[in-house]
């Protein structure tokens, strides 16, 4: 067709594509779908554009949200009991020293597992949470929200999978002896995980799969903090 | 004399020398600090016991058995708050570097601890507790009116005697035996350790019992209250307890995997849930 110049029916490409946000969203009136059936150029690009935003839906969960969205989300589960905030439980927790996990502790980063262990948490929270949400929305949009969960999922594992490397290398260097033992406790924590997420997936209404879900992952999450002390110098 | 007997005479001596050489390198230190009402301890430590009994007075006395000259114990009294810390003062192994804690406090002390592999220890307090272990065993007993909170990766955590409590207690792989425990709140999780639980269930409270693989064992009185549901995802359920009938179950039951019962009015929540591990509920 004539490079953009010329189309179908009495619209030319320039005019076909300054609807091109709304011909995408509704599918178009009937100039514009007469346009595009026998415009080739217009086609491909309907065409392209639809599949890029097919894809940007499933890429929105590796966006890299800021410092303050984490922070959102660690008051959210705080608020809601699904991880607990230390200085709120009373003075018990409160006599922790503040700065033992602070950015001020000695090691060259190690002192970030915790808090990549609560972001696995708030994922893996969230990811289920949504999947519940997800199954009482209309059908027409369970199909999208179960895919940007799945691929939530399998990025939530691979980043955990990764955490979980590091922290071993950070324990083999200080503690090679207790290497293997926490080995086989992230091997069994992450199978506790893997079991009660499916649990909950199989029935989103299971109150005990959910609690369970979350001992699980807040005994990742202890596993962690215990590490990184025998990590760090 | 023969060279066999020469030798055995010098054994005694040998022995004698080595222990007199080992006990050389221990070192005791004494610390004596008097804190006011409702203070805190808190302890660190990497490798030894750490044992926490009530004092007669209002002094915190600290006995600290170092067992090398590579470590130290750093001291500090901030206000109504003493913190103890075993200090490497270099490379040192799990013996060199054992420091072994005895600390007598007022009754009313809340005490945090930490130690990796040695036992920990508490008894007779009424003030909130949270302590941390990595292999370390963690023994508490008689405690009342307070949080016992107990973190523990692989050593097994023994809890006897406590009433009125608000006990959490998580652990990846260690086993959890409490004895005589009540309260408003009781939990207990683990990843694939056991959990055993003897007692009634009294105080009207939340009775929660988690894990992953490991076996889940409860044994109860007759006379206790309870509300009980238990469910195995994949293992099994076993009951030999007279429950009457709950009329509206929260989950479909199904027999040798799940049940929910109730005893007397019911006044305590006892939920305890296994993916994959025995449960077993015996009546004392």
């Amino acid at each position: 067709m004539g490079k953009g110049v010329s189309g179908g029916g009495n619209m030319n490409c320039g005019e076909f594509q300054e609807s091109l946000a709304y011909i995408i969203d509704t599918g178009g009136n009937a100039k514009q779908k007469e346009h595009l059936k026998e415009c080739s150029v217009c086609s491909d690009l309907v065409s392209d554009l639809r599949y890029i935003a097919d894809q940007a839906k499933l890429l929105v969960p590796m966006l890299e949200p800021s410092s303050r969205v984490w922070d959102g989300i660690k008051t959210s589960l705080e608020q809601e009991g699904v991880v607990k905030n230390r200085t709120a439980r009373g003075r018990l927790l409160g006599i922790l020293p503040a700065s033992r996990w602070g950015p001020g502790t000695r090691g060259s980063g190690i002192w970030m597992l915790p808090i990549a262990a609560l972001v696995l948490v708030a994922v893996g929270l969230l990811a289920y949470r949504s999947t519940l949400s997800s199954r009482q929305t209309a059908s027409a949009e369970l199909s999208s929200s179960n895919s940007a969960l799945n691929f939530t999922n399998v990025d939530s594992d691979a980043m955990s999978d990764n955490q979980d490397q590091q922290l071993l290398a950070a324990i083999a260097a200080r503690a090679p002896e207790m290497r293997q033992s926490y080995e086989q406790d992230l091997r069994n924590v992450n199978a506790y995980i893997s079991d009660e997420r499916k649990s909950v997936d199989t029935d989103p209404d299971d109150e005990d799969a959910r609690q369970a879900l979350n001992e699980a992952y807040r005994e990742k999450a202890m596993l962690y903090e215990i590490a990184v002390q025998h990590s760090q110098p | 004399m023969s060279n066999i007997q020469r030798g055995a005479s010098w054994l005694p001596i040998a022995v004698l020398t080595l222990a007199s050489l080992m006990a050389s390198a221990e070192t005791k230190k004494q610390f004596h600090y008097t804190l006011g009402p409702h203070p805190n301890v808190n302890v660190f430590n990497q490798f030894g016991p750490v044992t926490v009994k009530p004092s007669d007075g209002t002094q915190v006395d600290v006995t600290a058995t170092l067992h090398s000259d590579k470590v130290e114990v750093d001291a500090t009294q901030r206000g109504n708050r003493l913190e103890l810390r075993t200090h490497f003062l270099q490379k040192a192994d799990s013996d060199q570097g054992k420091v072994d804690y005895e600390i007598r406090v007022p009754a009313d002390t809340a005490i945090s601890i930490r130690s990796a592999t040695g036992t920990i220890s508490v008894a007779d307090l009424h003030a909130d507790l949270l302590i941390e272990g990595d292999a370390a065993k963690i023994d508490v007993k008689r405690i009342s009116d307070a949080h016992v909170h107990a973190r523990s990766l692989n050593g097994p955590v023994n809890l006897e005697d406590i009433h009125n409590g608000h006990v959490e207690i998580t652990s990846v792989s260690g086993p959890v035996t409490l004895n005589k425990v009540d309260g408003s709140l009781v939990t207990a999780s683990t990843t694939s350790g056991k959990i055993v639980y003897r007692g009634d269930f009294s105080g009207g409270g939340d009775y929660a019992f988690t894990n992953h693989s490991g076996d889940i064992e409860v044994t109860l009185p007759a006379e206790a209250s309870v509300d009980i549901s238990a469910v195995s995802v994949s293992g099994a359920v076993d009951n030999d307890f007279p429950f009457q009938p709950t009329p509206h179950s929260p989950f479909p039951i199904t027999q040798g995997k799940s049940l929910v019962g109730t005893s007397n009015s019911g006044s305590s929540s006892v939920r305890l849930r296994s993916f994959s591990g025995k449960i077993r509920v015996k009546k004392q």
